[in-house]
């Protein structure tokens, strides 16, 4: 070594990463060729991790907005049998099979219309006694024992334009307004937005119009159902009893139907990719032959001409999974953006979870598919290479 | 393989005082489509430290398979092999890489340098894999002998024939092998360039490496020590034109 050498100072050829060097410097040979194979990594990987996302979230945006409804059962008279409300009897014997698995709130419903200090609009009413487990308050209370006045649901209290100490007149009785409900997040038996919840004497009727049963678990609900299913429908289907754990079971089997299919798509994508990359890795170390058989002459091992031709193809993989990735994600957080779906639903392990599977994906399809280009190559007898 | 690890111990270039490469009774037969090609036939060969050989013959005489055979790229059918006193007949692929990387290197008509690497990564080539800490060095100065030094960090389509087949050179030298094979290294530059490179390869000699040249090219004989002539597998008609040289200088005086 002499002197000028030293002051040379220029960067060193990177000598701990040999093979990744060689094999980037050779995909930057022919740039267009090598991004078009990436493109289709980056392509099945942003299929994969948005649709397996998409899923995700809209399995979860589902079962959230579905909320706590596995453990709801409604009972309701089936006017198709004649039946239009729930006698005593019935109650007693809801009451008996709710005992210890939840609790029984009977309803009266209605229409009617409401008439505030300046306007009037149309609500559902709803008579009960005991409000408290169906119904959540914005503002004021929810009294345990429902006897007078008025629980206005945030629809009716913006068009009346009430509050709490308000009074709203429903035919020809005003009632002062104890509470306005909050707003519902999600589906559930009793819809309170557009509705007023007035006490029990408000309704002339002589039945009840449904019962909705919130038991404790999803077994208990499943359980309540059956039981009140033999007990009140002997000879008749006098009653409906509607269990809504049944749907969720629906929904959920329908979504991964719809999961697997989205993941199948974009499964196909990447085995389209996998082949464009062997199609890629033939071309090139057909092309280099020469170089390859130098390579071999002046001493490079097999191995070491194996992992060249490996990393090119795993590269192809990183580069385009990553860049398949982050488009998958900007995608997701575009989706959030500008649908109604919630942030909780996207911010889940489960769906970073999808993002690197579907990159880990693509990088083994890569290697897969460069796997047998590079052994052809890096197999070849040198002298046979340089021949030409 | 006990000889693969001595050819390997024996990487450091110690004076052996026979021929640097030598083939004994070698024979390489090929099995083609219209029967067995004998390629080699019988061959005895032999250079010593220093020497520049040069191979001539008709074209399917047998020149690239003897270039092969003695590069470690192919194996005899039968007969010996021997690299500096080792005998490395028969070793496996790893064995033999490795022996190629130690003690020989190549030079071909067409350069095969990496067109995606500089002149010095080119030279550097042979040692990139393994733990080489002075390579890019050792790079930088050959190419500076070889009249390179303005051109280290080229790409070879910026460097003329000439100049791509001296960056060759200095990457057949790298490693300071015992012998640097040369398959037609004139054929594709012109008669004052060609006579450039095989001034190089004079330089060569004179730090003990021996060269071997196989080629069509008489300017080629002129420059070298020994002349033969091989037809069909057969080694003969040597031209013994012995030019008169001197010996080869100690490698501490070159540096």
């Amino acid at each position: 070594m002499n002197l000028d050498t030293r002051l040379d100072g220029r960067p060193r050829l990177d000598r701990r990463f040999p093979a990744t060097l060689m094999a980037w410097r050779n995909l930057s040979r022919n740039r267009l060729r090598s991004t078009l194979a990436a493109l289709g990594i980056v392509i099945g990987v942003f299929a994969i991790a948005t649709l397996g996302v998409f899923g995700n979230v809209l399995q979860l945006s589902a079962t959230d907005s579905l909320g706590d409804l596995g453990t709801q059962v409604v009972v309701s008279p089936n006017p198709e049998a004649g039946v239009e409300t729930l006698t005593s009897r019935d109650l007693q014997e809801i009451s008996r099979a709710t005992a210890g698995k939840g609790t029984a709130v009977p309803l009266y419903t209605d229409r009617a219309v409401v008439t505030g200090p300046g306007t009037r609009t149309g609500a559902s009413l709803y008579g009960t006694a005991d409000p408290r487990p169906l119904f959540e308050a914005d503002r004021g209370t929810i009294p345990a024992s429902h006897r007078q006045g008025a629980l206005v649901g945030s629809e009716v209290a913006t068009r009346l334009g009430v509050g709490v100490g308000g009074v709203v007149e429903v035919d020809g009785t005003r009632y002062r307004v104890l509470a306005v409900l909050a707003e519902s997040e999600g589906i559930s038996p009793v819809s309170p937005d557009n509705a007023v919840v007035l006490p029990e004497r408000a309704f002339g009727a002589d039945g009840y119009d449904q019962v909705v049963i919130e038991a404790r678990s999803g077994e208990a609900a499943t359980d309540v159902a059956r039981t009140l299913d033999t007990r009140l429908n002997v000879r008749t289907e006098r009653v409906v009893v509607f269990e809504f754990g049944r749907i969720l079971e629906q929904i959920g089997e329908f979504f991964a139907l719809l999961n697997g299919f989205l993941l199948g798509l974009g499964a196909v994508s990447l085995l389209v990719a996998g082949v464009s990359i062997f199609n890629v890795m033939l071309m090139s170390t057909a092309e280099r032959r020469g170089e390859i058989g130098v390579l071999r002459a002046v001493g490079v091992q097999k191995r070491d001409v194996l992992r060249t031709l490996l990393v090119e193809a795993a590269l192809l993989g990183l580069v385009g999974g990553a860049v398949g990735a982050v488009l998958s994600v900007l995608t997701v957080f575009a989706l959030w953006w500008a649908t109604p779906i919630e942030l909780a639903v996207v911010l889940v392990a489960r769906n970073a979870g999808a993002v690197l599977v579907a990159f880990g994906f693509g990088v083994v399809v890569s290697l897969l598919s460069g796997l047998y280009p590079a052994w052809k190559a890096a197999s070849e007898r040198p002298a046979e290479a340089l021949r030409g | 393989m006990s000889e693969a690890e001595t050819v390997a111990a024996d990487s450091g270039g110690e004076r052996f005082d026979g021929p640097t490469i030598e083939l004994r009774r070698v024979r390489k037969e090929y099995e083609s489509g219209a029967g067995t090609v004998v390629a080699l036939d019988d061959v005895d060969f032999g250079v010593q430290p220093g020497e520049f050989v040069a191979v001539v013959g008709p074209s399917g005489s047998g020149k690239s398979t003897l270039l092969n055979v003695l590069g470690l790229l192919d194996t005899p059918t039968s007969g010996l092999r021997l690299l500096r006193g080792r005998d490395v007949t028969s070793l496996d692929d790893e064995a033999r890489t490795r022996a190629r990387k130690d003690a020989i290197g190549f030079v071909f008509q067409d350069f095969f340098l990496i067109p995606s690497l500089t002149a010095t990564e080119n030279v550097e080539l042979p040692t990139l894999f393994g733990d080489d800490p002075t390579a890019t060095d050792r790079a930088r100065d050959l190419l500076r002998r070889v009249g390179l030094g303005d051109r280290l960090d080229h790409t070879p389509n910026q460097l003329s024939g000439g100049q791509k087949q001296r960056v060759a050179i200095a990457r057949a030298l790298v490693n300071e092998p015992a012998v640097v094979l040369a398959d037609e290294p004139t054929g594709n530059l012109d008669s004052d360039t060609g006579a450039q490179v095989l001034e190089e390869f004079r330089r060569i000699c004179e730090t003990g490496v021996s060269v071997v040249a196989v080629t069509h090219d008489p300017l080629v004989t002129e420059y070298a020590d020994r002349t033969v002539e091989l037809v069909d597998g057969r080694l003969g008609g040597v031209d013994d034109r012995h030019r008169s040289r001197p010996r080869p200088r100690p490698r501490e005086a070159d540096e």
